[in-house]
């Protein structure tokens, strides 16, 4: 089933005057249970190609859609809810909020969405047990490892049962110990789970476990291809 | 949530929110320190001019205090004096006879006003007698009639206790009427001027002198039981006062009505500037703490936290912030006021410029309640206002761009 639906995506934003065209034309199309890795060197528009899937940044021209709902229409406010409904975030820098322990950094997007407690506190605690975090939930982002930060992220792009995940450069701050260790634990929530990943990434052991990779150049697809 | 992570924001820099949550104590404990002395010099004054000066309510013929005629008198005044004290409201009732006199001592001469009393009665209304600092009261019998003055007035003179002066004036029939007092008593207010100028005499010594005739008065003075009723006991006393003026102490002082009304009104101002100020303050923290959390407030919006709700995140931090040091200051305020509600601020040094003023020089700090709420609502909405500029900064971030900010 095809959960998104890129269509002459193309986004140019103007640098000193001059237009630099970040992603120019790209089509594209993903299915559910994916595990994909969008590489390319930098400047290719792998960013602002995961920003535009996620609702973060605007297209120049072009369609997204996800689910059968075209985000570009959508109004910011719309905007706002169909991403905290439906899209998962794992960012570069894990972005966790620093006040809150692990457990509370999952929670909080279930308590944007208006769960309750007790299933807010169940669901973190699943999760961070699933990433291997079941003995280190009250820890503040400040007590833990990089590794664990990002695997915190994880569980946090997860707990709002989003249709996918979108994970930009997701290892880059990572040493190789932990980036094996997260990637072990994407590939088997994307196997057991069935949940939907897209990576931008420069690192060539995620896409080592990629199952399709997509390479951009110059803002579009040089290659898209989908091992066996 | 919201509630708890902004309260944990406030706390993220815990240096810079000390320094200002002690700025914003200190600025409210100055503020209501100042407000709750201020409200004491003028309780004090109030206090001073009601039950030393005017008493609550007084009752004159029409235009007596407009040209100050012993010819403008309250008839049957025994009577109006009764009915008043029977009022449920009315502490006392006291009747004065007034004049004008010319004084002439040993060491000078000087004007003044020369006020009547039944010493009883008197001391049932205002308090002169116990601000005697030498000599004593009306009350003894002596062969020459007795007068009490003031301090100030004593001081021109060089008048003693036991000191004659002679008091002439205009009588009822228009004939110049000297006679001799004997100085019994000297008084000592914390307004200085009236200490100057007012005197004290017998009633039946005055009326003789003017040749008043048997019950009539130039004026009734009336304690209430609380001075803010003034205005709601003046229409029973009106009733019993047909075809006489009824005036409250606002009335007939309406510098002392100014006063109480432009207190409040100066201190509010006085405490809206140091808000004012410690709002730049507040909004430079804000602004800091917000733009030091631009990959995190990016991160919000990516995963969903709407425009609203950070707005209001933001603006909870603000207030958290201020009511916080508000609070501290208002309490630290309120009890360093409770202390010397009870125990003096000792201003003797300048109690010659204060008391020409009519100010006391020992204050006693005064605080109500609802100048405590209204400061809290302004500390409330000083971290409201000041929160929506870096609100607005907040709101203005790219969520794409915020995430990746370094």
């Amino acid at each position: 089933m095809k959960i998104i639906e890129i269509k002459n995506l193309k986004k140019t934003y103007e640098d000193n005057s001059i237009p630099v065209h970040a992603v120019n034309g790209v089509s594209l199309s993903i299915e559910e249970g994916e595990f994909t890795a969008i590489v390319g060197p930098s400047g290719s528009g792998k960013t602002t190609l995961l920003n535009i899937i996620g609702g973060l940044d605007d297209a120049s021209e072009g369609t997204v859609t996800i689910n059968g709902v075209e985000i570009n229409r959508l109004s910011s406010r719309k905007l706002t809810d169909f991403r905290m409904n439906n899209i998962g975030f794992v960012f570069q820098a894990y972005n966790l909020i620093p006040v809150f322990t692990a457990k509370e950094n999952v929670e909080f997007v279930m308590h944007l969405q208006g769960a309750k407690k007790e299933h807010r506190e169940a669901r973190a605690t699943e999760l961070l047990k699933a990433v291997g975090l079941g003995e280190m939930m009250d820890r503040r982002p400040s007590k833990l490892s990089g590794g664990q930060q990002q695997r915190v992220a994880v569980a946090r792009a997860l707990a709002s049962k989003p249709k996918f995940v979108l994970a930009d450069e997701p290892t880059a701050n990572l040493d190789s110990k932990s980036t094996e260790n997260l990637l072990d634990i994407m590939e088997q929530l994307n196997k057991e789970e069935k949940i939907t990943f897209i990576f931008s990434t420069h690192d060539q052991r995620v896409v080592n476990k990629a199952r399709r990779v997509v390479t951009l150049e110059d803002g579009k697809i040089k290659s898209d291809i989908t091992k066996s | 949530m919201i509630w708890s992570i902004a309260w944990r924001n406030v706390w993220r820099n815990k240096l810079r929110s000390i320094i200002m949550i002690a700025a914003i104590a200190l600025g409210l404990f100055a503020g209501v320190f100042t407000m709750a002395f201020m409200q004491g010099a003028v309780d004090a004054r109030i206090q001073s001019a009601t039950k030393t000066e005017l008493a609550h309510l007084q009752v004159h013929a029409p235009d007596f205090l407009a040209n100050n005629d012993i010819a403008l008198k309250i008839e049957k005044a025994n009577e109006m004096v009764r009915n008043i004290e029977a009022l449920d409201s009315v502490v006392a009732a006291s009747e004065r006879l007034i004049a004008e006199p010319f004084i002439m001592a040993a060491h000078g001469t000087g004007g003044g006003k020369l006020i009547g009393v039944v010493p009883q009665q008197e001391k049932k209304v205002t308090d002169i007698w116990e601000k005697i600092i030498d000599g004593e009261y009306l009350e003894h019998e002596s062969r020459m009639p007795p007068v009490v003055i003031g301090e100030k007035l004593a001081k021109r003179l060089r008048l003693k206790v036991g000191t004659r002066i002679n008091v002439q004036m205009i009588d009822r029939s228009g004939d110049l009427s000297m006679k001799g007092y004997r100085v019994s008593g000297i008084y000592r207010t914390t307004n200085t001027a009236y200490d100057e100028s007012t005197l004290f005499v017998k009633f039946d010594d005055l009326k003789a002198q003017l040749g008043m005739e048997d019950n009539t008065a130039h004026e009734i003075a009336v304690l209430l039981d609380n001075g803010n009723e003034a205005t709601a006991v003046k229409p029973s006393v009106e009733k019993l006062a047909a075809g006489y003026k009824v005036q409250t102490w606002k009335e007939l002082s309406p510098e002392m009505s100014l006063l109480t009304d432009s207190m409040d009104q100066y201190m509010y101002v006085f405490i809206l500037i140091i808000l004012l100020a410690l709002c730049f303050g507040i909004i430079n923290t804000m602004l800091m703490s917000v733009l030091e959390r631009v990959k995190e407030i990016g991160m919000l919006m990516a995963v969903g936290m709407n425009k609203r709700r950070i707005f209001f995140m933001i603006i909870l931090e603000s207030v958290m912030l201020t009511v916080t040091g508000g609070a501290l200051g208002i309490l630290l305020g309120s009890a360093v006021t409770k202390f010397f509600e009870t125990r003096p601020i000792n201003l003797t040094m300048f109690s010659e410029g204060l008391e020409s003023y009519g100010f006391a020089s020992q204050i006693y700090t005064s605080l109500r309640g609802d100048t405590l709420v209204t400061i809290a609502i302004l500390v409330v909405i000083t971290g409201l206002l000041s929160a929506l500029w870096p609100a607005r900064k907040a709101l203005k971030l790219n969520p794409a761009e915020a995430t990746r900010a370094e």
